[in-house]
């Protein structure tokens, strides 16, 4: 595969809800090892743009190439063993089992007793004090129940988790809301070393100075459509705001 | 509880009251099993009782020999244990899998999708036995109901047996991993990678093969069927179920506590029986029971919100 064609191609994306249009004509390409910022009001299509990536939406009309193919993801489950993984703004974890259970959410490391697959508890147990370690992330016991932890943590584990399984594409809508000034900064590192190793990854943020600091490329919607899309090097700040509200200066 | 029973109520605390509580709470105990996989994976199942009373009024009618019954025979004659065993099971599992169909595929309320099955199947106990009853299962089926091993029946091994399996499952393997965490949040679990609607079929047709089992137990104790047999046993199993912490918003919950609860429960209409209260009240204090745990559990959780 040519590193020069896109990792993923949007091909004229739209989608309506009932009389709602939320997606109109959306085209864009994310190569490998490049972050693109998606920026856009509350509102402009951004969460429904990443859940047609992530199969957890169709879209109504419009194509989705992956690594030069057309897809056409009916599950996440789909999209997820293609390579694409997502952290969801609204958080995807369940918060009456324990860290260790999140962590491995549908990914359980079991060994079979008799036939019969039995999760490895233990083995789970350090994949996961190692990974959220190296993040530096402190919880104080991965055996507790999510629902005692803070939105912080919360948004921590999520994170760490797409980090230890990898893939070659990560979507992440707004990832630092819950993060304090600390996390955050470890955050935006690690979206840079991820995206060294040849990731390609799209982060939607509100956040004009995070885009700044992690993005290569930014995409700027408006009112479900694409109102521009710019270098990060060759803009200012000004200019994605009016971007993003459509003012005309 | 137990303790003290046996220490205020007089002649509570001998080995055949024990073993009488243990076989009292097989039935219900069985039932409660599905009915807690299905309510913590956020479902409900209101059929169990009425299909543990089809699959013992189909044992009776194929194979009691008086009344209804066929009385129909085979050659060894113990091939009629695995034989009803099987029918029984399946009669469960299919009307478990129609649930979970319901449910699953066509997305309709699981409440309202039990509840009619729950109708349903009463009346096709009804309409195949035309309201009559079956009596005199063959020797083989009786020796289950009666024989004892270490003086515990043999059926209230079965039961603890499906308790120590099914606890096994839901606390070590994936699939009871899976079923809790849709019961806390089936969104999350779907955009993990997890079949959830195959899970959930699955929980639908687990908890109709035990209540098959119960019914099949139920039909080989009593040594036939009779049209209403088992009324009331969805309720006990509810209690069981509430009283042994499995919370129904779903997500929580134990089986070793639904047996506990269920032990509890025989042991409270046991030692009822033996104070000599009229058994009309045993249905207050059930209720009450129910209440009192509902009231622990809110505690509980507003204890720990202040701690927290
Ligand atoms: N499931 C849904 N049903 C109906 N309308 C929806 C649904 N999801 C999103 N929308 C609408 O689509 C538009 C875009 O929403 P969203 O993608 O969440 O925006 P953003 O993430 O950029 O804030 C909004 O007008 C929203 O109300
Ligand atoms: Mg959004």
């Amino acid at each position: 595969m040519n590193n020069n064609s896109p990792l993923l191609s949007l091909k004229n994306i739209s989608k309506n809800f009932g009389a709602i249009c939320a997606l109109e004509d959306v085209s864009f390409d994310i190569f490998r090892g490049e972050v693109v910022a998606l920026l856009g009001d509350n509102g402009a299509g951004k969460s429904t743009l990443v859940k047609i990536i992530a199969g957890g939406m169709a879209a109504t009309h419009g194509q989705i190439f992956f690594e030069g193919r057309q897809v056409n993801f009916n599950s996440p489950a789909e999209a997820k063993s293609t390579g694409i993984e997502t952290v969801y703004q609204d958080l995807s974890l369940c918060t009456n089992v324990d860290v260790v259970a999140n962590f491995f959410m549908g990914r359980e490391l079991v060994k079979r007793v008799c036939g019969i697959p039995v999760l490895n508890e233990r083995e789970m147990y350090s994949v996961v004090e190692q990974a959220l370690q190296s993040a530096g992330t402190a919880i104080p016991s991965l055996r507790t129940n999510v629902e005692h932890l803070s939105g912080g943590q919360r948004q921590a584990i999520e994170l760490n988790r797409f980090v230890h399984w990898g893939g070659k594409l990560v979507l992440l809508d707004e990832p630092f809301a819950a993060l304090g000034v600390e996390q955050t900064r470890r955050g935006l590192a690690m979206i840079r070393r991820i995206a060294a190793q040849g990731i390609g990854i799209v982060v939607i943020t509100h956040i004009m100075s995070q885009a700044f600091q992690v993005a290569d490329r930014m995409v700027v919607m408006r009112q479900g459509k694409i109102a521009g899309m710019v270098r990060c090097t060759d803009t200012s700040p000004d200019e994605v705001v009016r971007l993003i509200t459509g003012d005309a200066v | 509880m137990l303790c003290i029973f046996s220490a205020t109520v007089p002649r509570f605390f001998q080995i055949e009251i024990f073993a009488n509580i243990v076989e009292h709470s097989t039935f219900v105990g069985v039932m409660a099993i599905g009915l807690a996989i299905i309510i913590i994976a956020g479902n409900m199942d209101l059929s169990v009782e009425s299909v543990a009373a089809l699959a013992a009024m189909i044992t009776g009618i194929l194979f009691a020999s008086h009344g209804v019954g066929l009385g129909i025979a085979f050659t060894p004659e113990w091939l009629v244990l695995p034989v009803s065993l099987l029918i029984a099971l399946t009669v469960g599992g299919v009307i478990g899998a129609f649930n979970g169909f319901l449910v699953v595929v066509m997305q309709m309320n699981a409440f309202i999708v039990t509840l009619a099955s729950y109708i349903w199947v009463r009346g096709l106990v009804v309409a195949v036995s035309g309201g009559r009853s079956a009596q005199d299962l063959p020797p083989p089926l009786r020796f289950i109901g009666i024989e004892t091993f270490l003086a515990i029946p043999l059926i209230a091994w079965i039961a603890i047996t499906c308790f120590v399996v099914f606890s096994f499952v839901m606390s070590k393997t994936p699939f009871g991993r899976h079923v809790t965490m849709i019961g806390g949040n089936p969104v999350a679990t779907y955009r993990a990678g997890i079949n959830v609607g195959r899970i959930t079929v699955t929980t639908f047709v687990i908890a109709g093969i035990v209540s098959g089992l119960a019914g099949w137990m139920l039909a080989i104790r009593t040594s036939g069927a009779t049209a209403n047999l088992g009324t009331g046993m969805l309720f006990q199993a509810f209690a069981a179920v509430v009283i042994g912490g499995v919370s129904l918003k779903g997500g929580v919950g134990r089986l070793p506590g639904v047996y506990a609860g269920v032990l509890l429960l025989s042991s409270i209409q046991t030692a009822i029986n033996l104070m000599g209260l009229p058994a009309h009240y045993t249905q207050v204090i059930l209720g009450l029971l129910v209440l009192a745990a509902m009231l622990l559990d809110a505690l509980k959780i507003s204890v720990r919100r202040r701690l927290a």
